[in-house]
């Protein structure tokens, strides 16, 4: 059986150490500072600092763009690995969100023309972040324990809809300009005070399924809706994104792994190739769980119920 | 008495009313555009047009050479569909005058014939329900009621009066029109011009700014970030160009406009296109911009060129355009304060009253607010207890729509209220519900500076000292306005586990006092958390929303 490689674009966000660690590629993509020069986007901090890069963010968010990786990068990437002897296993952002998806497939295409012996693959994972990030290591681990290429691709396909996002993102103004997230124009406006819940809908989007009263009743709500989705918590490994929200995320994080006991759990930091278009108010957990039903009606049931739990 | 002629002076003085009148509708008018696409600058263009040709034209007695000079600045400075349709409106008019020393009726009614012809002979598929409509019918329809003793205000009167019965029916000859309920945006800056210039004669002023030069609206630049590697393109480029028509050997020296136009079409659409001389002005919507530069070199050089993207413009006015649609549910919020206003707008608030702690909204002005509303039901925000009364009168007067006040007391419970909203169900029992507990338990407190001395119960204050209220009654006197609203703040039931602080700050309190009372509230609350929103209210320095 031919090895393969899986090859994700930079906004899954997973950090250094755990791309080595699941030995998945991962390809940069742009980032336009607001001085107009142009950076690679990696998954490190390396210019600036996190909580520099964040405050910039908010006080100029209109100056900072993000540029996918192009047809001709995936392209070089893609023949670089095919060169190698593997096969190719490629996982992009969203498409509900990004056009790197249909770059990936012009690239697989062209590829596979030249090299008709390559297999190359694209999952669009209707994912961004570490909620994309996550699924890769699930990918990893099937590969690990000799899954072949197709099983993994048809896993991510039946699968990536159980990928859950469970968290507030209590600066909407970013999404909302950036069109990232569902009805995005119902929600423009400060919202000091206010926690919207956000999940993952069938678009590849964020859509807001509640809102809570300050932070203190978002973690409860977000706990009993979590205590409602997840499935086996124990064999997991979760991960809470957080853009500038670090000590929100720790305590978010001490309250998950005293309920749920997951085998591993990781804070990750969300690098601007996601944080330019998401703003510096998310926190979230990722979690494999129970499919999300189409219309999220299953979910904002469950969010409803435990805001209004006293 | 009637006025039988006029000369070139006249004439340009008619005119730069026409164009005062137009200015002076500007924005109204880029309200109105929805058609071709919805980039909503026709008042703008049909401004700088018109403006640009008064600018550059050589005043006369004679009324032939100025209008030519007239004619041909507009013709360089036209912008846009509308602006260049009505560029050649007037190029027409100045051909059929060229010669003539004065406008009498018989010049005056053949020069507005002239000038629709010209018009629609400029578009390759002349579109009804606009401009091009108007100005045909308003002529057509009167000319043959045009004597040689007809004054010219009489003539210009019965042409605008024709020519506004027409603007009414657009709508219904342009669904687009109809859909986004207006009428056409050129056609109504068409006519302002003429009611412009029929105002002067009748000796009335038009207070508008003067013309002069002013900066392009696109050098401050469209919002590039409406548009990014995820937008759809569908609308394609808006091209807008002068050729200069060329004798060298490396042109094509045999021009013929209809040829051109013939294979304009087959590369773009809403295409106008005029030919001056040697010198041809272009606008052309095209997703393929490369091929009409290819095609207008062969025969020239460009003298202006402008190239813009359609979608950005498009999806700047959808995120500008607030189109009153039908709402299963409309929210009408009182605010005090131009901050207030605009957070209230920006959580959604369909209509915002002004009203505040001296100054109640009445009645009258909610009933007239919720007649307004396209919307099955409307919640109320009243914001002040001294307001709730006149929405709740108002509510019940309100008979074709279910009216619910919830009854928040202050622009904190207002702010939480509405933040709760989640605006894309149609399940207003839900959405109700959520904003009554976005109100709930949220505790207000407000501070101000003592207007004369006072006694309530047991605590008294002077003239001059800080006062703080919770939920409206008095509860700490201060020297120091920090204190009282601190110590006003220890009141409150278990506010040791209360986390979220929502600040309005006072119209006239510095900025930099937000740091000064976030210290002094972190000093002995630290977990409280404080949010800051200028807000502008009267009065009250500083309200705070507690929960």
């Amino acid at each position: 059986m031919r090895k393969f490689a899986i090859l994700a674009d930079v906004t899954c966000d997973l950090g250094e150490e755990l791309q080595k660690q699941y030995d998945i590629r991962v390809l940069p993509g742009h980032v336009v500072l607001p001085d107009k020069t142009e950076i690679p986007s990696q998954q490190k901090w390396e210019l600036f600092t996190r909580d520099e890069f964040y405050a910039e963010l908010k006080k100029k968010p209109n100056d900072f763009t993000t540029a996918p990786p192009n047809t001709q990068a995936f392209v070089n990437t893609m023949e670089e690995l095919v060169e190698e002897g593997l096969d190719v296993l490629t996982m992009t952002i969203s498409g509900g969100m990004s056009g790197t998806f249909s770059f990936a497939t012009q690239a697989a295409k062209r590829v596979m023309e030249a090299h008709p012996d390559a297999k190359i693959r694209v999952v669009d994972t209707l994912r961004f972040g570490p909620g994309f990030g996550l699924m890769t290591i699930y990918a990893a681990k099937l590969r690990d324990e000799g899954k072949s290429f197709d099983e993994v691709a048809q896993y991510l396909e039946e699968n990536k809809n159980r990928f859950h996002q469970a968290g507030w993102l209590d600066d909407l103004s970013f999404v909302a300009k950036k069109g990232r997230l569902t009805n995005a124009k119902a929600f423009f406006g400060t919202l000091a005070g206010i926690k919207p819940i956000g999940e993952f809908d069938y678009n590849g989007l964020t859509t807001v399924i509640g809102k809570a009263k300050g932070a203190k009743q978002a973690y409860a709500a977000l706990l009993a809706y979590i205590e409602q989705t997840i499935e086996r918590p124990e064999d997991q490994i979760i991960f809470i994104a957080q853009t500038n929200r670090l000590p929100q995320a720790e305590t978010f994080k001490q309250m998950i792994e005293e309920r749920f006991h997951p085998k591993q759990i990781h804070i990750k930091d969300v690098f601007p190739a996601c944080g330019v278009n998401i703003g510096p108010g998310l926190m979230a957990a990722y979690y494999v769980g129970k499919p999300i039903s189409k219309d999220l009606s299953e979910e904002k049931a469950i969010i409803e119920a435990a805001l209004a739990s006293k | 008495m009637a006025i039988k002629r006029v000369n070139g002076i006249e004439l340009e003085r008619m005119l730069r009313a026409g164009y005062a009148n137009l200015r002076l509708h500007e924005a109204e008018i880029n309200r109105l555009n929805v058609f071709p696409v919805p980039d909503g600058d026709t008042g703008t263009n049909m401004t700088m047009t018109l403006g640009h040709g008064l600018q550059n034209a050589v005043s006369s007695t004679e009324v032939g050479p100025y209008l030519k000079s007239l004619s041909a600045g507009m013709l360089l400075g036209a912008r846009g569909n509308s602006g260049v349709i009505l560029s050649q409106f007037f190029y027409g008019f100045s051909q059929e005058l060229s010669r003539a020393a004065l406008i009498g009726p018989g010049e005056l009614r053949n020069g507005l014939i002239r000038g629709y012809r010209s018009a629609y002979e400029s578009v390759l598929q002349p579109v009804e329900g606009t401009l091009l409509t108007v100005s045909r019918e308003g002529i057509e329809h009167i000319r043959s009621q045009i004597t040689r003793s007809s004054g010219i205000d009489v003539i210009l009167s019965m042409y605008i009066a024709e020519m506004r019965k027409t603007l009414s029916q657009t709508p219904e000859m342009l669904p687009v029109l109809k859909e986004a309920g207006v009428i056409d945006s050129g056609a109504t800056g068409f006519i302002l011009i003429f009611e412009g210039m029929l105002r002067y004669l009748r000796g009335e002023k038009i207070d508008a700014e003067p013309l002069e030069k002013r900066a392009s609206p696109a050098a401050a630049g469209p919002d590039l970030s409406l548009f990014d590697e995820n937008s759809e393109f569908v609308d394609g480029y808006c091209m807008d160009f002068l050729l200069q028509l060329m004798n060298g050997e490396a042109y094509s020296r045999n021009f013929r406009l209809q040829t051109y136009l013939a294979a304009l079409e087959k590369l773009g659409n809403s295409i106008v296109c005029v030919q001056n001389d040697k010198r041809v002005k272009c606008h052309v919507h095209t997703k393929k911009p490369a091929h009409i530069i290819q095609l207008s070199q062969k025969y020239g050089e460009f003298l202006t060129f402008k190239l813009e993207n359609m979608q950005v413009q498009h999806n700047e006015h959808d995120r500008d355009a607030q189109p009153a649609r039908h709402k299963p549910l409309a929210i009408v919020a009182v605010a005090n304060g131009g901050g207030m206003r605009a957070l209230f707008e920006s959580l959604g608030a369909d209509c915002v009253l002004d009203g505040g702690a001296t100054m109640n909204t009445s009645s009258q002005e909610f009933v007239t607010a919720f007649e307004q509303l396209d919307a099955d039901e409307i919640a109320v925000l009243p914001n002040s207890k001294n307001i709730i009364p006149a929405a709740e009168q108002a509510a019940g007067l309100c008979r074709n729509k279910r009216v619910t006040v919830l009854p928040t007391v202050s622009c904190a419970e207002g702010y939480f209220a509405l933040a709760m909203d989640i605006p894309d169900g149609d399940d207003v029992e839900k959405r109700l519900t959520q904003m009554r507990r976005g109100a709930e338990g949220v505790v207000t407190l407000s501070e101000a500076t003592a207007s004369r001395d006072y006694s309530y119960h047991e605590i008294r204050c002077k003239k001059g000292e800080e006062i703080a209220f919770l939920d409206g009654e008095l509860v700490c006197v201060n020297e120091d306005w920090k204190a009282a609203i601190v110590n006003a703040l220890l009141l409150i039931d278990g506010i040791e586990d209360l986390e979220t602080c929502i600040v309005f700050r006072g119209s006239g309190v510095s900025e930099d006092l937000e740091a000064e009372l976030a210290d002094a509230v972190a000093e002995r609350l630290p977990m409280l958390e404080l949010e800051f929103i200028d807000a502008g209210q009267e009065i009250y320095h500083w309200v705070l929303g507690v929960m």
